[in-house]
């Protein structure tokens, strides 16, 4: 009768260990952010509060540097808008009401992780501001990430830190383009594969967002090249050094395709 | 893991975990774990399925709230509890008198305590590092960061097993 017992004991042991295991791999492989995030809206609500409160304690311990971040964007944009202005002055005969193709909406990292293979983000504008999932995140510097999910007040982005994250790019000289993926080693560095073995590429060459996506505008200086080398004998992997500091970002913006909808519209109907 | 103090004890642990996946940023190579340590706070007597179910809870509620990949922490942390009162029986205590409901240092003495808690440990990271990594990593820097990792978090294991010594 123990022998029984024993063994049945031992058979439902190793039952559960297959069940629990199948679940947590189950739950891996379909891990959704989404659902995640939703389900677990009472606890979100009350750790973004509490990070909310961390990140600004760490953002006036940064000033210094944050404030030479935004000096320099700030003369940037000046320099942007004098162009502007000089281009306004020959059209001024010309009368027309253009929408943009991006508007933004400035958005504060309250929640910031760079040292997983599956990186995030939180930011503090969620539904309230008109944030929605797919929706891009960037910063003078740079593409951060692509809007997950989103809660009333606040947003989870997936980080371009995150080696199952790829944005379309290019080389500024060339205009060779192709995905750019983080490897998963080091912040500071991503990889620009897929170009073609003709296309010179030189270290120091600019790489920017080739645009080529709805997520994502055109020309955004993402990095400069390191160095190239055959990947396959059919194209280059090209070693990107990023303009943008992951552990240090403060201020994002993200961004509304407003012609996203449209060429998605297009691009089911073609399907 | 009768006692209050026990229970604090590990309540305090998984919210160092928590603290450490959330606000230590050590860089991609390394990966600190305390759940082996507190699958090592289960009472012996405890059967293998409730060790299996307190050990999935554990790894679940780590992915959950420290926004890991879900289920990564508890496929790990199964993982190690299913085969450990093999490894106890094997490395430790192989005349199966059981003097504590948990191993102690001063009960088995450093190497043994050191032996059971790093097979345990290796086990955690082996699982965590391969699920984690696998297909988009090299195998090199899978074996790097796991064996960088084992040693820390087994260190670290070690240091925080020490202030529970003196209960009886």
């Amino acid at each position: 009768m123990k022998n029984r017992y024993g063994l049945l004991s031992s058979l439902t042991a190793i039952a559960l260990f297959i069940v629990l295991e199948t679940v947590a791999i189950l739950m891996v492989v379909n891990g959704s952010v989404v659902q995640r995030y939703k389900v677990l809206g009472a606890v979100r609500s009350i750790e973004s509060w509490f990070w909310a409160r961390t990140s600004k304690l760490t953002y006036h311990l940064n000033y210094k540097t944050e404030n030479e971040r935004l000096a320099a964007e700030n003369l940037q944009l000046r320099q942007q808008l004098a162009g502007y202005a000089a281009a306004q002055a020959q059209l001024d005969s010309v009368v027309r009401i253009i929408e943009p193709e991006y508007t933004y909406i400035g958005a504060t990292v309250i929640r910031n992780s760079v040292d997983r293979q599956h990186n995030y983000l939180i930011l503090d504008r969620g539904e309230k501001e008109g944030v929605e999932p797919g929706m891009g995140v960037v910063t003078a510097r740079g593409v951060v990430g692509i809007v997950s999910a989103v809660s009333r007040h606040y947003a989870y982005v997936i980080s371009l830190l995150n080696t199952e994250q790829s944005v379309s790019a290019k080389l500024a000289g060339s205009g060779a383009f192709g995905p750019m993926t983080w490897p998963g080693k080091d912040p500071g560095r991503a990889v620009l594969a897929e170009i073609p073995v003709h296309i010179e590429a030189a270290p120091g060459d600019t790489v920017l967002s080739s645009g080529f996506s709805t997520i994502y505008p055109p020309d955004i200086p993402l990095g400069r090249v390191i160095e190239s080398k055959i990947s396959q004998g059919s194209s280059q992997e090209l070693s990107v050094a990023l303009f943008e500091d992951f552990r240090s970002l403060h201020n994002v913006y993200i961004v509304r395709n407003n012609r996203g909808e449209e060429i998605q519209e297009l691009y089911e109907k073609a399907r | 893991m009768k006692r209050p103090a026990d229970i604090i004890y590990c309540f305090l642990l998984f919210l160092l975990q928590l603290v450490i996946s959330d606000y230590v940023h050590l860089g991609p190579w390394i990966t600190l774990c305390l759940l082996p340590l507190l699958i090592l706070q289960i009472p012996r007597s405890r059967s293998p399925h409730v060790v299996m179910l307190i050990a999935f809870g554990l790894g679940l509620g780590l992915d959950i709230l420290s926004d890991g990949v879900p289920g990564l922490n508890a496929f790990a942390a199964v993982l190690a509890a299913a085969p450990r009162k093999f490894f106890y029986r094997l490395l430790v205590n192989a005349d199966r008198q059981d003097k504590t409901e948990v191993p102690l240092l001063r009960e088995t003495g450093l190497l043994k305590y050191l032996k059971y808690l790093g097979v345990l440990t290796a086990i955690y990271l082996a699982a965590y590092t391969l699920v984690d990594c696998i297909s988009v990593r090299p195998l090199g820097y899978i074996a790097a960061k796991f064996l960088i990792s084992w040693v820390a978090s087994t260190a670290l294991c070690l240091l925080l097993a020490l202030p529970i010594q003196n209960r009886s």
